[in-house]
């Protein structure tokens, strides 16, 4: 039982303490018998894709390339916990990349609609991020996420939600995060939690072909990057950086306060999506505080427009519209950044098991940025084997 | 305490639910009647003809596929609210139940509590797989065995007395009255599936075509037979050159029926029909109650498929 009372002292540091405390609770939950039939899950997802041109900002490089591909595995520990690990490979720079990115353990019997959760995953913050890439509509994420949150912000930490035992679902959550997958190297340096984040999620039915989600998202990140990071080459100084933030880069773009609202609705006929389902998305941010030498007016903006339909069980058709205007750092003034991007997709989907997706983009109004595409088209494949996490709205 | 039933009171109480909910989501009471979560609508039929006075979310109704349900906010909410659930289970809710569960944060009906029930686990399922699962390219394999075990009358039976037993267990209160609603079910059903029986037996031996397991466990209680599925693999939709396959192998001896159900685009099944030449019939059949909320919805139901595999 006390597991952790053996871990030296040293082990027990800033928030991981409590990581490491609820991860050898469930070593000791485990000796308890878990639900009849329910099992361990294992599974496997490859996403390859080949790009004719690299997008700025983008998280594929030209050519054949290995995507978000995972390992997966996730069960119960004991009826109280449950547990997911996932390791990802992915090529960057030509070579491949390897790193756990979810290691975490969650409640799964607290009271009053709460849940915590500890180690390392994806931060709930915007509509898309919790969910892996591989599993997007598009081959690449909005320039939103790219801009603001590597893509993909996974980090070590703590989250508490709360769902409220409301008619419409309200769910209420806060995130406590070391950060230094958001910004690997700051200026001054921060120990202990650097990034926190609020979320309020709601949503509904309107009938039953009409459903909706609304969010609120703010983080606020101790951690402002280091200037030569934020202007530099985004391609050329990765080579530099060790391996720790590899192909996540962190956030090219970031400051002291982001503010994230994203909207969803989807349309079904009938509610019976299997057949044919229209998908919405609207997503803004704003990022204020950029630096020391930043005005309350200096700061970032991303604002991005996704639709997909799907017309038959096994094909989508998509559009997005991403827009990002920056105020990007050198020395002790800024220079102003934009990035408009448009993509049209098309993915065929013989069973949820299996996409095979080509899409169309092009960048546009560029400026700051010294690579945009004026067009590009990736043909990408995604592949799922054993189990796969159930997905959310 | 003695239970109310709520129906009485719902308009108002629901005005001021909303009120109390946009101001700020203040808990709404309902202190009386339990609240259960049914997965799909025949057990929330079932919940009905055992606790009448309970409060029903019902997650999907006969138009859907149960296989590709979204985790939509709204089911979250509900399952927040329930007192218990009942599912079927062996993995038919595999895609959406296990998020809802996560992110409704209900100690009630998280897995191994006993507030959460599933069907598969009264009876035995037919066509286990064990092992054959993961493999991308063999479609949805449920290892477990087929899932749609509700179109079984016997088997319901089965999950009507357990699903009792539990609700008992569960609300210690209203023991004696769910043990004599349940008495009343069984004894009325058992007479049911005699007259059903009897009445179906002009069916044994025929041959259908299907889309989908969907149906069975009603081929195998009525001894009818399907030859062929127009699915190339489960779950996945059927593709030209399988139906033209199909149409190879059924030439010689076509099927009594091609049989979809409700949810299922039609498209497939009346080509293949209009290959017979018009000689087979198209049957869309429902995959389950239609409003649960009905008096005797499941026997309807039964009573409605047994209508239309007769009038084919």
């Amino acid at each position: 039982m006390n597991t952790a009372q053996r871990l030296p002292n040293g082990a027990c540091r800033g928030l991981f303490c409590a990581a490491v405390l609820l991860a050898s609770a469930s070593v000791a939950a485990q000796t308890q018998p878990s639900a009849a039939g329910e099992k361990w899950q294992f599974g496997a997802v490859l996403d390859a894709a080949t790009t004719s041109r690299a997008l700025e900002l983008g998280g594929r490089d030209k050519g054949l390339q290995l995507g978000h591909s995972d390992l997966t595995a996730s069960g119960p520990l004991g009826r109280h916990l449950r547990a997911q690990m996932t390791a990802v490979l992915a090529t960057h720079d030509g070579s491949v990349e390897r790193e756990i990115e979810e290691a975490w353990v969650e409640t799964r019997t607290l009271p009053l609609g709460l849940s915590a959760r500890a180690g390392r995953f994806a931060s709930q913050l915007g509509y898309l991020n919790q969910q892996h890439p591989h599993a997007d509509d598009f081959v690449e994420r909005p320039l939103l996420y790219r801009a603001f949150l590597g893509g993909h912000w996974n980090d070590d930490g703590l989250r508490i939600n709360v769902t409220l035992p409301t008619g419409l679902y309200w769910m209420v959550g806060a995130e406590v995060f070391r950060g230094h997958r958001l910004v690997a190297e700051s200026d001054p340096p921060v120990s202990g939690a650097g990034a926190f984040t609020l979320v309020t999620k709601l949503g509904g039915d309107i009938n039953r072909a009409n459903s909706w989600q609304l969010g609120l998202s703010y983080l606020k990140s101790r951690r402002i990057a280091a200037l030569e990071d934020e202007h530099s080459d985004a391609e050329g100084e990765a080579h530099d950086h060790d391996h720790d933030h590899h192909h996540h880069h962190g956030a090219q773009f970031g400051g002291k306060h982001t503010w994230l609202v994203d909207a969803t609705w989807k349309w079904a006929p009938g509610g019976n999506n299997r057949e044919q389902q229209l998908r919405v998305t609207v997503e803004a941010a704003r990022v204020t505080g950029i630096n020391r030498f930043a005005s309350a007016s200096k700061r970032h903006e991303a604002l991005g427009l996704a639709a997909v339909w799907r017309f038959n069980p096994n094909w989508e058709a998509g559009a997005r519209v991403d827009r990002l205007r920056v105020a990007m750092p050198h020395e002790d003034h800024f220079h102003s950044g934009r990035l408009n991007e448009q993509a049209l997709m098309l993915a065929w989907k013989p069973s949820h098991m299996q996409a095979l997706r080509v899409q169309f983009s092009q960048q546009n109004g560029a400026a700051g940025f010294e690579n945009p595409a004026r067009r590009s088209v990736a043909l990408q494949y995604v592949l799922a084997f054993g189990a796969h996490g159930a997905h959310a709205f | 305490m003695v239970p109310m039933r709520s129906d009485a009171r719902r308009p108002r109480a629901c005005a001021v639910r909303r009120v109390l909910l946009l101001g700020l989501g203040v808990v709404a009471g309902h202190a009386s009647a339990q609240t259960i979560f049914a997965c799909e609508p025949e057990w929330a039929a079932l919940t009905r003809v055992l606790l009448p006075a309970a409060r029903l979310h019902v997650a999907t109704h006969a138009q859907q596929d149960p296989h590709h349900i979204e985790a939509r906010p709204a089911l979250i909410a509900q399952l927040r609210a329930a007192d218990a659930a009942i599912c079927t289970g062996a993995s038919l809710e595999a895609g959406w139940l296990p998020t809802l569960q996560q992110r409704a944060g209900n100690a009630r009906v998280q897995e191994g509590a006993p507030g959460l029930f599933f069907a598969a686990s009264a009876v035995t399922l037919i066509d286990p797989k064990p092992g054959a699962g993961g493999n991308p390219f063999a479609g949805d394999v449920h290892e477990e065995g087929n899932p749609h075990l509700h179109t079984d009358p016997r088997r319901l039976l089965d999950v009507a007395r357990a699903w009792s037993t539990r609700l008992q267990q569960l609300f210690p209160q209203q023991q004696a009255a769910i043990a004599q609603r349940s008495a009343a079910f069984q004894a009325q059903w058992q007479a049911r599936i005699s007259a059903w029986e009897q009445r179906a037996a002009p069916l044994r031996g025929s041959t259908v075509v299907a889309q989908h397991g969907s149906f069975a466990y009603l081929w195998a209680w009525l001894g009818m037979q399907q030859v062929a599925d127009l699915e190339p693999k489960p779950g996945l939709a059927p593709t030209p050159g399988h139906l033209q396959r199909l149409l190879e192998q059924l030439r010689a001896k076509p099927p009594a029926a091609i049989v979809i159900s409700g949810y299922q685009d039609p498209r497939s099944a009346r080509w293949l029909a209009q290959q017979f030449g018009g000689r087979v019939p198209v049957l869309a059949l429902a995959a389950t109650v239609d409003d649960p909320e009905a008096p005797d919805a499941l026997g309807r139901w039964f009573d409605q498929l047994l209508d239309a595999l007769g009038r084919r």
